[in-house]
């Protein structure tokens, strides 16, 4: 038999939390990856010698891939199962985050609601947080899918 | 380091140099690939396998106009648009400060290509007399001229010149 993954629109109820898998360490090759292959061209996180100059420590994760990773660590309890990324909402960059540190992600639902052009599945909402080693919230947002309903 | 900051980066894209209403097409586009999309998808554990597994795809959404073969993972469509503005308007940024308003206009696939367009919203002072702070919408259209993407980014930017303290 087949170990299914995800959640359905029906797992979903507003308040209910998610303390996310993995936590995730971003290597300084990750972001260096990332930030060239989306040609993002502040050397603040391609030279580390330009980070310090600019007062941090080491180079700084690029935002978007802070972002995309807690997004990650979140799909497989909220989005897996299916329905188009919708949007983000009220995204807020708490602290930069340098390269090596790790991050965890956590949810919670904030809406769940019935669309009438897509049978079958509905809309749900949820405010994710990710957190760095020291339990400092480094990056808030709200992000919308459409998530598939049980068969 | 051996060289300014700001010998290492361009002379015209400082707080000073936008304008609220302002409406810049960004020099570059880009043709996101199989490479890009499943890289980075797999390298942040996105676990929607709606972005990586092909065969999948065939029974998964068959009425969502689309979703017959992988779909790029909208974070990547939207980091791609903002990184084509990257270096317009991040060059000079010292602190992402957040996002709002951001929405997934269309599918994008393995081949399209997309190109960025930025709109100044606003401009205020910050805190600091050697930054302020500008709202930019971003827009990313695909080679067909198709909105994929919109969404309003927030930063705190060097100033050219210092505030008079």
């Amino acid at each position: 038999m087949t170990w299914s993954r995800g959640n359905h629109f029906e797992d979903f109820s507003v308040g209910r939390e998610f303390v996310h898998h993995w936590g995730r360490t971003i290597t300084e090759s990750d972001n260096t990856l990332f930030t060239v292959l989306t040609l993002n061209y502040n050397p603040i996180y391609t030279n580390s010698d330009y980070a310090r100059a600019e007062g941090h420590a080491r180079s700084v994760v690029c935002p978007l891939l802070l972002f995309n990773t807690v997004f990650g660590l979140s799909v497989e309890e909220l989005s897996e199962i299916g329905g188009p990324f919708l949007g983000v909402d009220d995204l807020v960059y708490l602290r930069p985050v340098l390269v090596g540190e790790t991050v965890y992600a956590s949810s919670r639902v904030l809406a769940c609601r019935e669309t009438e052009n897509r049978p079958g599945f509905g809309i749900v909402t949820w405010k994710t947080t990710g957190i760095n080693e020291a339990a400092e919230p480094v990056i808030t947002f709200q992000r919308a899918n459409l998530v598939r309903k049980r068969p | 380091m051996h060289r300014s900051t700001a010998e290492l980066t361009s002379a015209n894209n400082y707080y000073e140099d936008f304008e609220v209403g302002q409406v810049i097409r960004h020099a570059r586009g880009k043709t996101v690939t199989e490479m890009d999309n499943v890289l980075i998808t797999n390298m942040v554990m996105n676990t929607a396998q709606a972005h990586f597994d092909e065969h999948f795809m065939k029974d998964f959404m068959p009425d969502v106009p689309g979703f017959q073969t992988r779909v790029v993972y909208g974070g990547v469509n939207f980091s791609m648009v903002m990184g084509l503005a990257g270096q317009d308007t991040g060059e000079q940024v010292i602190a992402e400060l957040g996002l709002d308003r951001v929405r997934l206009r269309a599918p994008v696939h393995h081949g399209d290509t997309l190109y960025a367009y930025s709109e100044v919203l606003e401009k205020q002072n910050s805190d600091r007399g050697d930054a302020g702070i500008v709202t930019f919408r971003h827009f990313g259209v695909n080679q067909n001229d198709v909105l994929v993407f919109e969404g309003d980014r927030k930063v705190l930017m060097k100033r050219r010149q210092k505030l008079p303290s």
